[in-house]
């Protein structure tokens, strides 16, 4: 009990016991109590309603000094009222720079709930993608933003993975938009314009694409003259190592400008053709027969550990094996093995190519598919690559939403794991896929 | 978390069918809307291809009709609605046929595209198919954005636009009809361009009507085959 808690109790009784005393003197005691009671209520009464008077009005004059239980009071709320005053003012410039440093972001940030209904969303949200701060809280954020792939990036709930779609407001401009989780179930959608970064890629798509066709056509004039003069019978004897060397090169240039133009146009496309379900395993047996011939390469195994078919093109799907296979044969010496593997279990397929081969050191492994990347710099085309094989299996295996992952270890081997998800498989009988 | 137009019931499970009824109209709206994006691209680019693609995806839209019909006789059948939910669901079962159609005129352009690609382009490269392409697209986006946010102010906006769109329709018929008496044989091609102009006006209209049903599930009042008030009297 506080000081003046105390003082005001023993005031109290004092008072009563006065009042009774008062009483007594006069022989009723009972009514000096009373008449102490009712004084002491009217007291408190009027202490209360001026209390009252002064919460409405503000002017606590009244009760700003003494030692009161009432004054006690009033300080004691004045303190927790200024503090918390003082805070509210603390909190609101907090969320003030909060709110300025998120409107100063260039990405649009919209805050999702579980339902993906709009929560919050920042300036840029606004800008990219038109939402309307007070208007659109609550809804669902793809009642705005109706891209399907969107819609589909949203229903998944895939954290980490993006899409790009276009932007709802300007025609020509690309959006990418990624989910990131954000407390307990909420999700932040992060809208990035990526307007530019499209446009250079196509560009650069669009070059490589371009001149590699610029380049065919003197090529196919060039390799064929060459290979008339192999032919002819007058030609000095000195020359025909030349001539020999030079058409090896014009196919190798013709070669390496098919496997860009398959690039490019495995890049341009991203649509969806025409998928059937696809013998990973017949494949397999119909790359390996294909090196069947050669004497000095390694022994190759097809290993079919499941019989389930993938969905997918098939011609693709072969350019990977062949590519994967044929790197293989360059790096293992004639004594090694290569195992070719199809498995495949609840959580997806794989397509598994490994070598006893040189192996790969570990530094290089993220960038082997990158174009013309070269392990050891020193070392020649003499083995026939192309330097875009790689490339091109990674394209494939985008294309089916299918991952490369490679083991290796220098001196003892090279695995390239294909891993295909779950959703491409078809499982015993094959369903017809909408 | 409720949507301010809706009215909130005690049932949350007709709260619930309701929210996701409408949802699912903006979705097949947004397919609507990339279908369309895709054909006028197909035009432009003379990508037969990616022509072909649209006419036969439409399937997609007309499965989804199907579904969202089902879905409201249910919800008739069962909760018998009242007042503004009424509303909603009778502008929502006459919004979907709109929809439906448009995705039929998306199939139509597509089909189109894809003949055209075979033919000699213009040198414009249809600029003015284009031009309509875009306005229109904008249009159904701006419809299927007042039906998202229930606003009759953009509802009206897009009614306005839509006589916009039919004096570029009658623009580009003239420019036609000048085509084909100049070169009797471009005959076969701008007869084409004038069915992809047709479609689009179409689409036009159709997304005005959406943009009628948005006012009539609002205010409840209907505005179709009205004067067209200067500014928005609401």
């Amino acid at each position: 009990m506080s000081e003046a808690a105390r003082r005001f109790l023993i005031g109290m009784l004092a008072f009563l016991l006065a009042g009774a005393i008062i009483g007594w003197m006069y022989g009723r005691p009972d009514l000096g109590l009373l008449v102490a009671a009712l004084l002491a209520l009217a007291w408190q009464v009027r202490k209360l309603l001026g209390f009252e008077r002064a919460l409405r009005t503000g002017n606590f004059d009244a009760f700003r000094f003494g030692e009161g239980i009432w004054e006690q009071l009033f300080s004691r709320f004045r303190f927790e009222s200024e503090k918390s005053a003082r805070h509210k003012k603390s909190y609101r410039q907090l969320l003030r720079e909060i709110r300025k440093s998120t409107n100063a972001m260039p990405d649009g940030a919209v805050i999702l709930n579980a339902e993906n209904e709009i929560i919050a969303c920042n300036r840029a949200a606004k800008h990219l993608v038109g939402l309307r701060r007070k208007k659109d809280r609550g809804q669902r954020v793809d009642n705005f933003i109706r891209d399907p792939e969107l819609s589909r990036l949203l229903q998944s709930g895939d954290i980490g993975w993006s899409v790009e779609i276009a932007s709802p407001l300007v025609d020509y401009k690309w959006l990418n938009c990624r989910l990131v989780g954000y407390g307990a179930d909420q999700k932040l959608l992060l809208v990035r314009d990526v307007t530019e970064r499209i446009r250079l890629s196509k560009m650069r798509r669009d070059f490589v694409a371009n001149a590699s066709h610029e380049l065919r056509s003197p090529l196919t004039v060039i390799s064929g003259y060459l290979d008339s003069l192999a032919d002819d019978e007058q030609m000095p004897r000195s020359w025909e190592k030349a001539v020999a060397q030079m058409r090896a090169q014009a196919k190798r240039m013709q070669h390496i400008l098919g496997e860009l133009l398959e690039l490019s146009r495995l890049e341009g496309s991203a649509r969806e053709g025409s998928e059937e379900s696809v013998d990973v395993v017949e494949l397999m047996n119909e790359a390996r027969l294909a090196f069947d011939g050669h004497t000095d390469i390694a022994g190759i195994v097809v290993n079919a550990e499941s019989t389930t078919q993938l969905h997918g093109k098939a011609a693709e799907i072969e350019t990977v094996i062949i590519n994967l296979l044929s790197n293989a044969i360059r790096y293992t010496p004639p004594d090694g093995n290569i195992t070719l593997t199809w498995r495949s279990d609840a959580s997806g397929g794989e397509l598994v190519v490994a070598d006893t081969g040189e192996g790969i050191d570990a530094e290089f492994i993220p960038r082997l598919t990158e174009r013309f990347f070269r392990v050891d710099k020193g070392r020649s085309r003499d083995e026939g690559g192309t330097g875009l094989g790689l490339a091109i299996v990674k394209h494939v295996l985008l294309r089916h939403d299918a991952k490369l992952v490679i083991k290796s270890e220098p001196g003892k081997g090279s695995e390239f794991c294909c891993r295909f998800p779950a959703k491409r498989l078809l499982v015993a009988e094959p369903v017809a896929l909408s | 978390m409720e949507t301010s137009g809706l009215t909130a019931h005690i049932s949350r499970r007709f709260n619930k069918d309701l929210e996701d009824l409408r949802n699912k109209v903006l979705a097949m709206g947004g397919l609507v809307e990339a279908q369309l994006s895709l054909a006028i691209k197909a035009i432009v680019t003379g990508d037969s291809e990616l022509g072909l693609q649209v006419a036969i995806d439409d399937y997609k839209v007309n499965n989804l009709e199907v579904n969202i019909d089902e879905e409201c006789g249910r919800i008739l059948a069962t909760r018998a609605p009242a007042a503004g939910d009424l509303r909603l669901i009778v502008a929502i079962i006459k919004t979907i046929t709109d929809l439906e159609r448009i995705g039929d005129e998306a199939e139509k352009i597509g089909f189109l595209a894809s003949k055209l690609a075979a033919m000699d382009r213009p040198a414009d490269s249809y600029r003015e198919l284009k031009t309509l392409g875009g306005h229109v697209a904008h249009m159904l986006r701006d419809a299927m954005n007042a039906f998202a946010r229930l606003d009759v102010d953009d509802a009206w906006e897009v009614v306005r636009e839509d006589e916009q769109v039919d004096e570029e329709y009658e623009a580009i018929q003239r420019q036609c009809i000048t085509f084909m008496m100049e070169d009797p044989r471009s005959i076969k091609r701008v007869m084409n361009v004038t069915w992809c102009a047709r479609s689009l006006e179409r689409i036009g209209d159709h997304a005005k009507n959406i943009c009628e049903y948005v006012i009539y599930m609002v205010q409840g009042r209907d505005v179709r085959h009205t004067v067209v008030p200067e500014t928005t009297d609401s």
